[in-house]
């Protein structure tokens, strides 16, 4: 076997432990976030997710998350990803541009109630920062994955409520610690939902 | 008592203050950031040296010039699916190579789920388009799913170079003794398994990559 590629094998995954670590840097982000959308899921709202390349495949694996819990006995809670229908997609783009993707759908889609949250690893996709934007506007609760060094212009973005960003400049190492990020979510939102005491709307930690 | 009620058991005493829930999950956070850590290590301890010779042999399919072809399902579906796009559309300076995720055409999904059932989905997808030589990528956290069995014996039956990702203790999986090279995440945590996979599947990719660059500088050389 090729030796070189043998002695690689270290360095790719210590690349891993920084950003993985960084992740509880950012507890009290988490925290927060899960009691925003655990409230809004209490409200009657659903979760809608939405990504481009590799972060559309995570935009489906959060919905399934939710809608299909791995923890038998954990209720289903309502999500659906914007990335799944390929139809919609492709024809908006054709016409209005990939950037109003996202925009267009949740226009039509989302509800005063809901939960927007977007996914892109460097934080600068124009069309998941207009999804956000349009969401924000709409009334729903905004929230980000992003990466890079301050999550780029969607976590700069005044429309996102809650911004998580993964501190890598590798966007596959970006993308592990949201598979992490998202797995914590979904198990605190239940922390908070079967504690409804705590999700008074009015009550803002 | 629950899972959830074993690690917050106090919500369960008839609290409901909001800065106690608050307290409890940031250190959920830590918890599982700290499990994933050390999953890591453990995953490159036991299979760094064979992720590597994985890496080699896909790399040498595909200079003789194989397609990859990537399942799974429910979560693991997507990560089938993350994978055929990152290796078809990696970015930057890295070789596009050719792959397709056999979840990603519901039409042919739904049709061979509802003719002839939900076991045969990507056997018969493989059975369709793949040839020897190829590369069969499947992942499941529980190593059981009967349509990846059924596909893993399908590819052995063509003679494509098959690639497992499980969990657990590897379940049907290892025990089909088939698969060309089988990565086990040891956990019982779903969620730390497919974390802890997704980190298997980009490093095949990155080493991949490396091991075609250095073999096409060879050839230039």
């Amino acid at each position: 076997m090729d030796q070189a590629v043998l002695a690689r094998v270290p360095e790719v995954f210590a690349r891993r432990v920084g950003p993985a670590l960084g992740l509880a840097d950012e507890a009290d982000v988490v925290a927060r976030a899960c009691h925003a959308m655990a409230t809004r899921f209490h409200g009657g709202g659903r979760l809608i997710v939405f990504g481009n390349g590799e972060a559309a495949t995570d935009a489906q694996h959060i919905s399934v998350e939710f809608v299909h819990p791995v923890i038998v006995g954990k209720r289903a809670l309502p999500s659906f990803s914007l990335t799944s229908d390929v139809a919609t997609i492709t024809g908006v783009a054709a016409t209005a541009g990939l950037e109003e993707v996202f925009a267009h759908q949740l226009r039509r889609l989302a509800a005063p109630q809901d939960i927007a949250l977007g996914v892109s690893s460097d934080g600068g996709c124009v069309n998941v920062l207009r999804g956000l934007e349009t969401a924000h506007r709409l009334g729903l609760l905004t929230l980000a994955l992003t990466g890079g060094d301050d999550g780029g212009p969607i976590g700069r973005s005044p429309a996102v409520d809650h911004v998580l960003i993964a501190r890598s400049a590798d966007p596959r190492v970006v993308k592990e610690v949201h598979v992490t990020t998202y797995h914590i979510l979904w198990e605190l939102v239940h922390v908070f939902c079967e504690q409804p005491g705590v999700l008074d709307p009015r009550v803002v930690p | 008592m629950s899972d959830i009620e074993a690690l917050y058991p106090f919500l369960y005493s008839g609290s409901s203050d909001l800065d106690a829930v608050m307290t409890s999950v940031r250190q959920s956070t830590v918890e599982k950031v700290d499990e994933i850590v050390t999953l890591r290590r453990t995953v490159l301890e036991r299979d760094g040296d064979r992720i590597a010779a994985c890496a080699a042999a896909m790399a040498k399919a595909f200079a003789a010039g194989a397609r990859l072809f990537a399942f799974g399902n429910g979560g693991s579906s997507t990560d089938a699916q993350d994978v055929a796009t990152l290796f078809m559309n990696p970015g930057g300076t890295a070789r596009p190579l050719p792959a397709f995720a056999l979840t990603a055409d519901i039409a042919v999904v739904t049709a061979l789920a509802n003719d002839i059932g939900f076991e045969v989905v990507f056997a018969r997808q493989l059975a369709a388009s793949a040839f020897a030589g190829d590369i069969a990528l499947g992942l499941s956290t529980s190593g059981n799913s009967r349509n990846l069995i059924a596909a893993f014996e399908e590819a052995e039956r063509r003679g494509m170079l098959t690639v497992g990702l499980a969990g657990y203790g590897g379940g049907q999986m290892a025990e089909l003794g088939t698969i060309d090279h089988l990565f086990v995440v040891p956990s019982a945590s779903v969620h730390r398994i497919q974390e802890a996979q997704t980190t298997v599947y980009h490093a095949l990719w990155e080493l991949t990559q490396q091991a075609l660059a250095k073999a096409g500088d060879n050839d230039d050389g």
